[in-house]
């Protein structure tokens, strides 16, 4: 009696150990909100308190004369992330076609290893290639007299999100039934109407998914963005060749200095970026999980 | 028909496009860093460590054979050959196992053997500046021949290598995933095997997919607000761990619960049938047929901790030291990725980065193909 008592009992409390541990996954998430958010808008309430709408439509950033506008990176940030999806995702769908419907099996056993590759390499790595390759070379075309610009942020955004559009498309290409293909081959569609017409179409929530992850990972990047935007103090970017400084740069390029209220209008920042980042989840759990009930 | 040639085309050119960036980049940087890399640059420090020696010349030296080079000289009596830098300092080019400079102690009376390509710069009163050859070895000598008593020298250990970013690289990797993966691989059994569908799962793994899309420079806001202020464990690599802990849970989580959700009901029914507990059937039936999962899952995991920079500048700081301690100011470091980031910040010497870069992405290939390998084993023993 005894044995099965003491069985139960440690039986029970490692039940409780296996909850605790899944409960620190949500305990960081609400703890990661409240932190920052506390932090970030603590300068725009009680005495002394800076302007939010100030701080929020801003187009000028100089902490020394206390001038606190994000406006301008908001647009940076949005133009880069909008520049890199139209630009990656087609490409990405394209070579996920490639894979899995063209490229004959040895190709593939060269290509999707090259893409895990791509996956793997560090937002910094591919910050030197921008600063070593992309950004002279824009410096050479672009009317300014430099090459760290808008442009040269969607580019390397792009070649960075390219490996999870590619991977999340072509799992949803295949994972399109073999009977879309034939039903359409047969009524004597040719490989690409087939393609293009049923498969893609059927393929459809997957790769917006996609996109959407596509998004996120474009928003949210940091270093390498910071090594070749430019990061000036103002200015909303009217052309492409622009210097930019997203969101995310701002945050990490002053942190390790920053103190007082400085320091908590980059908590702010956070807080803008953090507000995007969470439309971007919420819309990416809504679109997985609709998929999971279609299938 | 005409439509379908287009669409060919792009595709065949988007693939060939994505194919071709990989090739650039690596290209660009083997041809940028391949220069720089050699074995000191693995296995030196980052600076220059300068120590006062104090050597004693009293046993006799073994006429031992050193081959002397064009442009250096052999100190028999001290059995060293040296040749002279830019800067006309003397270089240790060899050094003879039984030299009086194997046997010195620095001013704490510690054991500290001078090695090849260590720098004298100053012998008892002389200084080794701006010499010629003849000038040093003679110098040298004088100094040596002049006292009987022990000779202070003052050395100069070059630096220039990424010894102590591979070093806490390490550290950093060995800590997050020792926190990170005990805890995620807990959370996917509670989540696989213990929750019921309801609202607490619901709640849970939103959480989860939240965590998974964060960018990492506001984990880094949050690690550095909570372990290095409040906590104030300050600029450390423990700081640096927790702080990438929170970022692996996600992705350890993920993996181990799709590996244990490929384990057959059938499995736990006849272990649980044979009168074990669940408890037992966990730790010995589940978990040990999750063994893939769980290992493709910590192999990502070191990947996730070599790539990550935005979040372990803000938490373990960027000083390029061996840290000595958990927490406090001896326990910053930073790692491969951050130097790299921080050279190109500082310096902009885009070659250097590059050398260090061949590493990261040579520790990355190995990883992925370790990760095919595991797979693959697995795949066949079933």
């Amino acid at each position: 009696m005894n044995t099965k008592r003491m069985r139960n009992i440690t039986e029970n409390s490692m039940r409780l150990v296996f909850l605790t541990c899944a409960m620190i996954s949500v305990i960081s998430v609400l703890s990661i909100i409240a932190f920052v958010f506390y932090k970030g808008l603590s300068p725009f309430v009680g005495n002394n308190a800076y302007s939010f709408w100030k701080f929020i439509s801003g187009t000028k950033w100089d902490p020394n004369n206390e001038m606190y506008g994000i406006l301008y990176m908001i647009v940076a940030s949005i133009l880069g992330t909008l520049g890199a999806v139209a630009i990656g995702v087609p490409v990405g769908l394209m070579t996920a076609v490639f894979i899995a419907e063209i490229a004959p099996e040895w190709i593939v056993k060269i290509v999707r290893p090259a893409i895990e590759l791509l996956a793997g390499i560090p937002s910094v790595i591919f910050g030197a290639f921008g600063l070593g390759v992309i950004v002279p070379f824009i410096d050479k075309i672009s009317p300014r007299p430099y090459g760290q610009s808008l442009f040269a942020v969607i580019c390397v955004l792009t070649l960075m999100i390219l490996p999870n559009i590619i991977a999340l498309s072509e799992n949803a290409i295949r994972t399109v039934p073999k009977s879309y293909r034939e039903a359409s081959l047969g009524l004597g569609a040719t490989k690409m109407q087939t393609i293009f017409s049923s498969v893609i179409p059927a393929a459809k929530s997957g790769i917006l998914s996609a996109t959407v992850l596509g998004i996120g990972r474009a928003i949210g990047e940091t270093m390498a963005v910071m090594m070749i935007a430019g990061n000036p103090i103002g200015g909303i970017p009217l052309s492409i060749w622009d210097k930019v400084r997203p969101l995310t740069t701002n945050i990490a390029m002053e942190m390790s200095y920053a103190s007082g209220r400085h320091q908590e209008m980059l908590f702010a920042t956070g807080v803008i970026l953090f507000i995007f980042i969470m439309l971007v989840n919420i819309t990416l759990i809504r679109l997985t999980s609709g998929e999971k009930k279609v299938e | 028909m005409k439509k379908d040639g287009i669409l060919y085309a792009c595709v065949y050119l988007s693939a060939a496009f994505t194919v071709s960036i990989l090739v650039f980049i690596i290209g660009f940087i083997l041809y940028k860093g391949l220069g720089n890399l050699n074995l000191s640059f693995l296995t030196n420090m980052w600076e220059d460590k300068t120590t006062f020696v104090v050597v004693s010349e009293n046993e006799g030296i073994d006429e031992e054979t050193i081959s002397e080079g064009l442009n250096s000289w052999e100190i028999k009596s001290l059995g060293i050959v040296i040749e002279m830098n830019e800067e006309g300092n003397a270089v240790i080019k060899q050094i003879a196992k039984n030299s009086p400079f194997k046997k010195a102690r620095n001013l704490q009376n510690n054991l500290y053997p001078l090695k090849k390509s260590d720098l004298i710069t100053k012998v008892g009163s002389t200084r080794i500046e701006d010499m010629s050859l003849s000038e040093a070895v003679s110098a040298i000598s004088q100094e040596f021949a002049a006292s009987s008593e022990a000779i202070r020298v003052k050395a100069v250990r070059p630096g220039g290598g990424i010894l102590p970013m591979c070093v806490t690289t390490f550290y950093m990797i060995f800590l997050s995933i020792g926190i990170s993966a005990p805890i995620g691989i807990l959370s996917a059994v509670y989540l696989n095997e213990y929750a019921k569908a309801g609202r607490l799962l619901r709640i849970i793994r939103f959480a989860i997919q939240n965590l998974a899309g964060i960018p990492s420079i506001i984990y880094g806001l949050f690690g550095m607000m909570f372990f290095v202020q409040i906590l104030k464990m300050q600029y450390s690599v423990l700081a640096g761990a927790m702080t990438i802990a929170i970022i692996l849970l996600p992705t350890i989580i993920s993996t181990t619960e799709e590996a244990l959700k490929a384990i057959p009901n059938t499995y736990r029914e006849s272990s649980l049938g044979l009168g074990a507990t669940k408890l037992q059937t966990i730790f010995k039936v589940i978990l040990p047929n999750a063994i893939q999962g769980i290992l493709v899952a910590v192999i990502l995991s070191i990947g996730r901790v070599v790539g990550e920079s935005a979040a372990l500048i803000l938490t373990a700081g960027t000083v390029a030291q061996i840290p000595t301690a958990l927490t406090g100011t001896s326990a910053g470091g930073s790692t491969l990725t951050v130097k790299l980031y921080w050279i190109i910040k500082e310096t902009g010497d885009l070659s250097a980065a590059c050398s260090i870069a061949i590493i990261i992405i040579g520790i990355i290939i190995l990883l992925n193909i370790g990760s095919k390998l595991i797979t693959r084993h697995f795949l066949i023993k079933k």
